[in-house]
């Protein structure tokens, strides 16, 4: 391991923390309030509506969560283009072909057909994937929630089948949401083993130099205004030290 | 000693146990009444033949409801200022025997409406009858009849719907109280309680697949209904308190209709199709024509009824397996390859 400069390095600003903070509130008591209703015969779903008062009370939490979402989503997107425009930030969250070309060497080296492990950029294909997810899950609740709290208006525009149809999509998106973030999210920053127990540089900003040159070593050269040189690197892999 | 007295009796007498206290012997008098300080006539005499054939005919003597009878031939007075009074005295009289469902009507709307003063709801003989006193249930339309005493416009409405057409021939039809209950109606205006437990009332008939068969309904409408907005709003808020008049979840009859319900196929149908945006719109203001297709009509989404639900339904089922399995997938061989790697 290469001699650290500086123990920790800023991976994430206020601003980028402080909507982390409110989506991963928001999530969660839209994923609490939202599975409720769809498990609705469940003892712990009728304890949930009925700790937060209601079912009027649940839904009305539900669709203000819903509201802040659709807002946030708004106001990060306008935000992104701006500062990606104004070239202060590259256009590191969107996909590429070395995502794919990235993903599919991590799992030969997953399986085992390869030593040779991808080298990552500011995200990986992993956090990529998930932020795009989001994204487009966002959109997909977002619009069929608008269409599930003004059914009479929009039924008016469009067949009145747009509904129930906007209802199963609404209901399936979100659990299919909570369940990737529960089991990808949950892994990724939580149990993975570079991570354990706790991957705190969402909160914090900051992350250790050693795990930045572990996982983000192409970041971490552009930062130090060096030029990447993968061999020299240490590479994303994991348990390489042998 | 019963068989000894059981004997004494004439034969003209026809055996009854009322006859040993020997109050038959004067009334049988149907003409005979007694003037109330109210100006109304009560009788006194009674139809020995119906009482004997009454449920009470081989088991009550007459002292066992009228056991304060030795004072009042005495003085020659009775307690009651009016007839109301005797009715109302001996609603008391049936609770030695029937404690159970008279403590049922304390809960029921008719007491609570008299405990406000108001002396004509229905007490235990307006509907069972006196000494004429039979089953309530036989036959069953019997028990349509005694409500409509008072409840006139609601029965008419009723012996006009699908429920109540052919309710005589008919033990599956609901008549009055299978909905309402017997003794412990609670107030349908309310709108909460009784409204609430409508999916469960319409269910017991309407959820039992061998009695549909008979008539050939489908049992989904149930589930159908349960999966739904109103449905599932409904059920949890069965387990809430309410406001006397909140607006609640459509439950069967906001559609159906209640006394007047009819068949989803009769023109007069709230739920018929050309009837139901008018339906729709006593809830969801300003629905216009297209707005009643938001509702499945209690079909299960397929490709030919409603192709666009079908198709949403059928892409999760398919993606959400995919997604979950892909993801775990790729956690058990980062897993995997740390362990050998270590």
């Amino acid at each position: 391991m290469s001699n650290a400069k500086q123990a920790y390095v800023v991976r994430f600003t206020l601003q980028q923390r402080i909507e982390h903070f409110i989506t991963m509130v928001i999530f969660f008591t839209l994923c609490l309030t939202g599975l409720a209703e769809k498990f609705y015969s469940a003892g712990w779903a009728q304890a949930v509506v009925h700790a937060m008062g209601g079912i009027d009370t649940n839904r009305l939490i539900h669709r203000i969560c819903g509201w802040v979402m659709a807002i946030s989503t708004v106001v990060h997107f306008a935000n992104a283009s701006l500062t990606m425009l104004s070239k202060k930030v590259g256009f590191t969250m969107v996909p590429n072909l070395q995502d794919f070309k990235d993903a599919i060497l991590q799992l030969r080296f997953y399986l085992g057909l390869t030593e040779e492990h991808p080298h990552y950029d500011r995200y990986d294909y992993k956090q990529k994937f998930e932020y795009w997810g989001l994204v487009f899950g966002n959109i997909i609740m977002v619009v069929t929630g608008l269409i599930l709290i003004f059914p009479v208006p929009f039924a008016n525009f469009v067949s009145g089948q747009i509904i129930p149809a906007a209802k199963v999509a609404h209901s399936n998106e979100g659990l299919m949401a909570f369940l990737v973030i529960t089991i990808w999210h949950i892994f990724n920053a939580h149990l993975g083993p570079d991570v354990f127990p706790f991957d705190a540089s969402m909160f914090t900003g900051k992350i250790s130099r050693a795990r930045m040159e572990h996982e983000h070593p192409i970041e971490l050269a552009r930062m130090e205004g060096r030029a990447y040189d993968p061999h020299a690197a240490h590479g994303a892999g994991h348990g390489e030290a042998k | 000693m019963a068989a000894a007295l059981f004997l004494a009796a004439g034969p003209a007498r026809a055996g009854i146990p009322a006859e040993q206290d020997d109050c038959l012997g004067c009334h049988t008098d149907q003409s005979e009444t007694f003037t109330l300080p109210s100006g109304e006539k009560l009788p006194l005499g009674i139809s020995q033949e119906a009482f004997a054939k009454s449920v009470h005919g081989a088991t009550l003597r007459c002292t066992d409801c009228h056991s304060d009878k030795s004072s009042d031939h005495a003085t020659g007075k009775l307690p009651y200022q009016t007839r109301r009074d005797a009715t109302k005295a001996y609603f008391e009289a049936c609770r030695g025997c029937h404690f159970a469902n008279y403590t049922k009507g304390l809960d029921g709307v008719h007491f609570a409406i008299l405990k406000k003063g108001n002396e004509k709801v229905a007490m235990c003989v307006d509907c069972h009858g006196a000494h004429d006193i039979a089953k309530a249930s036989a036959p069953r339309t019997r028990i349509a009849n005694h409500c409509a005493k008072c409840h006139q416009k609601e029965a008419g409405i009723y012996a006009q719907s699908v429920h109540g057409r052919t309710s005589d021939l008919n033990a599956d039809l609901p008549v009055c109280n299978d909905c309402h209950r017997a003794h412990d109606q609670s107030d349908p205006r309310d709108g909460t309680d009784l409204g609430l437990r409508t999916p469960i009332l319409c269910g017991r008939c309407h959820g039992d697949a061998t009695l549909m068969k008979k008539y050939r309904l489908s049992t989904s409408i149930m589930t159908s209904y349960l999966n739904d907005f109103h449905g599932m709003s409904a059920t949890i808020q069965r387990g809430e308190k309410h406001q006397h008049g909140e607006r609640l979840a459509a439950v069967c009859t906001d559609c159906h209709g209640v006394h007047d319900i009819q068949k989803a196929s009769d023109p007069n149908s709230t739920a018929m199709s050309a009837n139901l945006q008018k339906t729709c719109a006593k809830c969801h203001k300003g629905a216009d024509t297209s707005f009643p297709k938001a509702w499945l009509s209690h079909f299960e989404p397929s490709s030919e009824k409603a192709p666009l639900v079908w198709g949403v339904q059928l892409f999760y089922k398919f993606m959400i397996p995919f997604m979950v399995l892909g993801l775990l997938l790729q956690i058990a061989l980062h897993l995997w390859r740390t362990i050998v790697n270590r």
